[in-house]
C-alpha cells in the first residue's frame, strides 16, 4: 500500500490513548469548558447509569436463557405460559417513571441553556461556505472566535447561504445557523485559554513566515497566531464540499482587557501599515483564502494568483480586465460578473468590509500580478483607483 | 411415516413435498413467466433479489466510506486512481459517496427489505390465501420500485448527488449536482411503498381464513399491518414535499429557500413529518420478523401476544408525533422543543414492552440456537443498544451536545443495521428453506451471525465515544485527535462486510448442496410451515381451519425423517378439513 497511508496511520496510535492519558479529559467528553457542561455532562452520565441498569439483566437474560434453556429437538418447552399481565403492567409502567425523570432533567438544563441572561456580551457572526466570520463591533473582524471568562456570551448568528451549525464541543454548545432568520446562542466560559510561552510562539510564527504565509496550521501549534490555546469550534450541519473544514477556534480571555487588546489589534489598519500588508491580513482574516488559492491551484473560486489586470472570460459570454473596480464589484456584488466554470456562490461583502479594507485587498492582490515587487507603491495607486 | 420420537395414537400430518408442477418455483418456465407473474411469491422472489443488489451497491459504498476515514486527512479518496478518474476534489467524492449510500439504504433497500421481499412472500401463505388482495397492483409496485431505483442509479452516473440524503435546502436547491433525478427517484419508490401498503391493509382485512381473529394473527401479520398503515398514511407527504423541492429548485416558488422569502426549517417539518414515521416503517415489520422467530425457536407460545400487538400499534401512531426531534438544535421555540421531547419519551415504552417480552418468551423454553435463532438474539442486543442511546438524543440538553455527531450515527446504524438489517437476515435465514426448498449449511449460518455480530459492534460502538467527544458526522476529513477510534470502526467494517459475504455464501450454496427442505424444518405452528416447501402455486387447496398461531402442543419431531409434523389426537376430521382429491386440484 501507500506509504502515506501508514504514515497517516502510524503518528495516530500513540494518539490512540491520549485521550485517557490527558488529565483534564474523561473518556466520553472533551473538556468541560462552559457553566453548562457539567450539567449536560451529569445528565448523559445519569441516563448512562440507568440504561446499564436495564442492559445488564437483559444481557443476563439473553445469555443464560438460550444456555438453560437450549434443550435438543423435539423437546417440548418447560412451560407455555403466554402472558402475566400484572408482570406486563409493571415493566410497562415502572420504567416510564425513570423517563419522566429523564426528561425533566434534561428540559431544565435545557431551559438554561436556551435563555440567555439580561446583557449578555454579544457578538455576531455570519457563517458562509466555507468559514465563520465573528463581529466584534466597531468594523472589527475575525474568523476567531474570542470570548471572556465568565461573562455570559451571546452569538447572534446568520447564515449567507446555507444551513451551517455552529458546535463548539467543549462548552456543550450547538446551534444551526440558518439563513433567513437569527439563532442565537450563549454560553458562560468556565476555563480560560491558555497563552503559550513566547519561545514557542516565535519558532511557530518563524515557521509560518518561512512556509510563505497562507493559512495558519492550528491542528499541528495547538495555539493561535496570537499564541492562546483554544477549544474547537465545528460546523456541524453538512453544507457541501468544504463542511469538514469549516472550522475554527475559540479563545477564551482571562479578562475583558485582554480581549479590548485583541480586538484592537485586529480593528482598522494602524496608519503606519502598508495597505497592501493590510490586504494580506484581511485575506486570511475574512474568508478569502478559504475558496481563492494563491498558487493558481482551482478551488471555490478562482485563484488570485496574478490576478490583476489579468482578462477574465464570464459565464454570460462577455470579458473584462480585473481591475480595481472589477475587482470592488465583485467584494460587493459578487454574482454581478461570474467567471466561467465558476459558480455563484460568494456571499456579498457589502457593509462588512470598509472602504479602506477594499482598497487594502485591491493593494494586496495588485502585488501578487507584479511579483510581488513593489510593495511600498501600491498604497498611492490604489487611492488613485478609488 | 410415523416414527419412534411420536407419541403413539396420534395422527401425523406433513405435507410432503411439492411436484415440480405445484411447486411455485418451477410451475412455469421462462423469463416472461418471472417478469409478467402475479404470484406474489415470485414478486417476493424478485424483491429479493432487487433490494439485495441494492444492499451490496450500499454496502460497498459504505466501506468505501470507511476506508477513505482510515486517515484523518482521508485516505480512499485521495488516491490518484478517484482523483484523476473522477477530477473531483476528494471531499466532493465522499460527500456524494455518504449521500448515496445512505439514499439508496433508505429508500431503495431497508424501507421496501421486509415488507417488500418477505411481507410479500409471507402475508398471504400466513394468511391461508392464495395471492395478495391487489396482485396486479403489487407487481406495478415492483417495477415502480425498479424505476425509482433506476432513477437513483442514473444520479449515480449524471453528475452525483451530495445533499446527504435528507435533501436540506437551501442546500439542494443550490446544488448543481442531480437532486431532481434522485428526488423523483424517491417519489416514484414512495409510490411502490404506498401501493404495497395499500395491498397489504386490504389483504389482511379482507382475506384471513375461518378462525383467524384479529388476535389470532401471527404477530408479522401485525407489525406489517402496522406498518401499511405507515406507508399509507406519511408517504404522500414525502410526495408533497419532494415535488415541492422541484418546484422550489426550477420555479423558485419560494417556500423553503430564503433568498425567495421560503423557510429552510419548513422544509425540516415536511422531511420530517415522513421521515421519522419512515424509521417505524423500518424497525415495525423488524418486530414482526422476531416475534415470530423467538416464539418458534423457543418452541414456546410468545410472551404478551396481546402487548405486543398493541405496542406495534401504539408506535405506529405515535411514531406520527415526534418529527420534531430531530431539529432540537434548529431553532423552534423552547415549548415545541420541550413537547416534542416529552413525546419523543412515550414512543420508548412500546419498543422496551417488545423487548421485555422477547426475553421472557425464552424463559423455560425449549431453544434451539439455529442460525435464525442466533440473529434474533443478536438483533434484540443491538435494538437495546440502538434503543437505549435514543434516550441520551431524546433528552434535551444532551441532545444540544450530540445532536449532528457520530453518537447519531452511531445510534441509528444500530437501529437500522443492528434491528432491521440483522431482523432481516434472520427472517430469510428462517424462510429460506421456504422460499427455496433448501436447508443451508447450519454452522456457517451461525459462523455468518457471530462474525456480523462483531463486526457491527467494531464498527458502531465507537462511533458513541467518537459522537460524545465531539466529532461532528458527514466530515471527510477530521481532526487526529479522532483517528484511533475512526481506524476501529473501519476495521470493524470490514469484517462486517466479511460476515455478509461470509451468509450470502452460505445461502447460494444450498442450492448447490443443500439438503431438500420439509414443510416445517424449525417447528412453527403458523400457517406457512402447513404448505410444503417451496409452497405450491397457490399456497393452499382451500382456506385451512386456523387456531392459536403459537400453540406448539401437536408440533413433534419428527427423529426419523428430520422434520417437523403435526401430530394430534386422533379425531373425526371436520368436512372442510377432509383431503381434495387429486383430481380436483386446481
Amino acid at each position: 500500500m501507500n506509504p502515506n497511508f501508514y504514515e497517516s496511520m502510524l503518528p495516530a496510535v500513540p494518539t490512540q490513548f491520549s485521550f485517557l492519558a490527558d488529565v483534564n479529559d474523561g473518556f466520553w467528553f472533551p473538556k468541560q469548558a462552559s457553566s453548562f457542561a457539567a450539567d449536560a455532562d451529569w445528565v448523559y452520565m445519569m441516563i448512562m447509569w440507568i440504561c446499564v441498569l436495564f442492559f445488564v439483566p437483559m444481557v443476563f437474560c439473553m445469555v443464560y436463557f438460550p444456555w438453560k434453556y437450549l434443550k435438543p429437538k423435539g423437546q417440548k418447552a418447560e412451560s407455555n405460559v403466554s402472558h402475566n399481565t400484572p408482570l406486563e403492567l409493571a415493566w410497562s409502567i415502572l420504567p416510564s417513571f425513570l423517563l419522566v425523570w429523564m426528561f425533566l432533567q434534561g428540559t431544565w438544563s435545557f431551559l438554561d441553556i436556551r435563555t440567555p441572561p439580561d446583557g449578555a456580551y454579544d457578538i455576531g457572526v455570519q457563517a458562509f461556505k466555507w468559514g465563520w466570520t465573528f463581529d466584534y463591533g466597531n468594523g472589527t473582524f475575525h474568523p476567531e472566535l474570542h470570548v471572556v471568562n465568565g461573562e455570559p456570551t451571546k452569538i447572534s448568528m446568520r447564515s449567507s447561504d446555507v444551513i451551517h451549525s455552529l458546535y463548539v464541543p467543549a462548552f456543550r454548545a450547538k446551534k444551526d445557523v440558518v439563513p433567513g432568520r437569527y439563532n442565537f446562542l450563549w454560553f458562560q466560559p468556565s476555563v480560560p485559554s491558555e497563552k503559550v510561552g513566547e519561545t514557542e510562539l516565535t519558532a511557530a510564527k518563524a515557521a509560518f513566515e518561512k512556509q510563505g504565509g497562507g493559512k495558519w496550521d492550528y491542528e499541528t501549534n495547538q495555539f493561535t497566531p496570537d499564541g492562546f490555546r483554544f477549544y474547537d469550534l465545528y460546523c456541524a450541519e453538512y453544507c457541501g464540499k468544504d463542511h469538514s473544514r469549516m472550522q475554527t477556534v475559540v479563545v477564551v480571555h482571562e479578562t475583558q482587557a485582554e480581549l479590548d487588546a485583541w480586538i484592537k489589534q485586529y480593528s482598522a489598519r494602524d496608519a503606519s501599515e502598508a495597505p497592501s500588508v493590510y490586504g494580506e491580513k484581511l485575506y486570511n482574516r475574512r474568508g478569502c483564502a478559504s475558496c481563492h488559492s494563491l498558487d493558481g491551484s482551482k478551488r471555490v473560486g478562482p485563484s488570485f494568483q496574478g490576478i490583476y489586470d489579468r482578462k477574465h472570460e464570464f459565464a454570460d459570454g462577455t470579458s473584462s480586465d480585473a481591475d480595481a473596480n472589477y475587482i470592488r464589484e465583485s467584494i460587493l456584488v459578487p454574482k454581478a460578473k461570474i467567471v466561467a466554470g465558476y459558480a455563484p456562490v460568494m456571499p456579498s461583502y457589502k457593509g462588512q468590509l470598509s472602504d479602506d479594507d477594499i482598497a487594502s485587498i485591491i493593494a494586496y492582490l495588485e502585488t501578487l500580478s507584479t511579483n510581488k515587487t513593489s510593495s511600498e507603491s501600491a498604497p498611492a495607486e490604489t487611492t488613485s483607483t478609488n | 411415516m410415523s416414527a419412534g420420537s411420536i407419541p403413539a395414537g396420534r395422527v401425523v400430518r406433513d405435507p410432503g413435498f411439492p411436484t415440480e408442477r405445484e411447486n411455485y418455483l418451477t410451475t412455469s418456465k421462462g423469463a416472461f413467466s418471472w417478469m409478467f407473474t402475479l404470484d406474489h411469491k415470485r414478486i417476493g422472489i424478485m424483491y429479493l433479489v432487487g433490494v439485495s443488489s441494492a444492499f451490496l451497491v450500499a454496502g460497498l459504498l459504505a466501506l468505501a466510506i470507511r476506508l477513505h476515514l482510515m486517515a484523518p486527512g482521508g485516505w480512499l479518496f485521495n488516491r490518484p486512481l478517484f482523483t484523476s478518474l473522477t477530477g473531483k476534489d476528494p471531499n466532493d467524492i465522499y460527500n456524494q459517496v455518504f449521500t448515496l449510500h445512505g439514499a439508496i439504504m433508505v429508500f431503495v433497500f431497508i424501507i421496501p427489505s421486509i415488507p417488500a421481499a418477505l411481507g410479500n412472500f409471507l402475508v398471504p401463505v400466513m394468511l391461508g390465501a392464495k395471492d395478495v388482495a391487489f396482485p396486479r397492483l403489487n407487481l406495478s409496485s415492483f417495477y415502480l420500485w425498479v424505476f425509482g431505483a433506476l432513477f437513483f442509479i442514473s444520479a449515480l452516473f449524471a453528475s452525483g448527488l451530495d445533499t446527504g440524503w435528507t435533501f436540506y435546502t437551501p442546500y439542494s436547491t443550490t446544488t448543481d449536482s442531480s437532486v431532481i433525478l434522485a428526488t423523483l427517484g424517491a417519489f416514484i419508490l414512495g409510490f411502490s411503498s404506498i401501493f404495497t401498503g395499500l395491498n397489504f391493509i386490504v389483504t389482511i382485512n379482507t382475506m384471513r381464513p375461518p378462525g383467524m381473529t384479529w388476535f389470532k394473527m401471527p404477530l408479522f401479520l401485525w407489525a406489517t399491518y402496522s406498518t401499511s398503515i405507515i406507508q399509507v398514511l406519511a408517504t404522500p407527504v414525502l410526495g408533497i414535499t419532494l415535488l415541492l423541492l422541484i418546484a422550489e429548485r426550477t420555479m423558485h416558488i419560494g417556500i423553503f429557500d430564503p433568498e425567495f422569502n421560503g423557510d429552510p426549517v419548513t422544509y425540516q417539518h415536511f422531511f420530517w413529518f415522513y421521515s421519522h414515521p419512515a424509521v417505524y416503517i423500518m424497525i415495525l415489520p423488524a418486530f414482526g420478523i422476531i416475534s415470530e422467530l423467538m416464539s418458534v425457536h423457543s418452541h414456546k407460545s410468545i410472551f404478551g401476544y396481546r402487548f405486543i400487538a398493541y405496542s406495534s400499534i401504539a408506535i405506529a401512531l405515535l411514531g406520527f408525533l415526534v418529527w420534531g426531534h430531530h431539529m432540537f438544535t434548529a431553532g423552534m421555540s423552547s415549548l415545541t422543543t420541550i413537547v416534542f421531547s416529552a413525546l419523543t419519551f412515550t414512543v420508548s415504552i412500546p419498543s422496551a414492552i417488545k423487548v421485555f417480552n422477547w426475553l421472557a418468551t425464552m424463559y423455560k423454553g425449549s431453544i434451539s440456537l439455529t442460525t435464525p435463532m442466533c440473529y434474533a438474539i443478536s438483533f434484540i442486543f443491538l435494538f437495546t443498544i440502538g434503543g437505549l442511546t435514543g434516550l441520551f438524543l431524546g433528552t434535551l440538553s444532551t441532545d444540544l451536545h450530540l445532536h449532528d455527531t457520530y453518537f447519531i450515527v452511531a445510534h441509528f446504524h444500530y437501529v437500522m443495521v443492528g434491528g432491521t438489517l440483522v431482523a432481516f437476515l434472520g427472517g430469510v435465514f428462517h424462510w429460506w428453506p421456504k422460499m427455496f426448498g433448501k436447508m443451508y449449511n447450519e454452522l456457517g449460518g451461525r459462523v455468518s451471525a457471530l462474525l456480523v455480530f462483531i463486526g457491527f459492534n467494531l464498527t458502531f460502538l465507537p462511533q458513541f465515544v467518537l459522537g460524545s467527544r465531539g466529532m461532528p458526522r458527514r466530515y471527510a476529513t477530521y481532526d487526529p485527535e479522532f483517528a484511533f477510534l475512526h481506524q476501529m470502526s473501519t476495521y470493524g467494517a470490514l469484517l462486517l462486510g466479511i460476515g455478509l459475504f461470509v451468509a450470502l455464501i452460505v445461502l447460494l450454496m444450498s442450492f448447490w448442496n443443500g439438503k431438500q427442505a420439509p414443510a416445517n424444518p424449525w417447528g412453527g405452528a403458523t400457517l406457512e410451515w402447513m404448505c410444503t416447501s417451496p409452497p405450491p402455486f397457490y399456497n393452499f387447496d382451500r382456506a385451512p381451519i386456523v387456531g392459536d398461531p403459537y400453540d406448539f402442543q401437536f408440533i413433534e419431531w419428527d427423529s426419523e425423517n428430520e422434520r417437523y409434523v403435526t401430530a394430534e389426537p386422533e379425531r373425526k376430521l371436520a368436512p372442510e378439513e377432509q383431503p381434495v382429491p387429486v383430481h380436483a386440484k386446481h
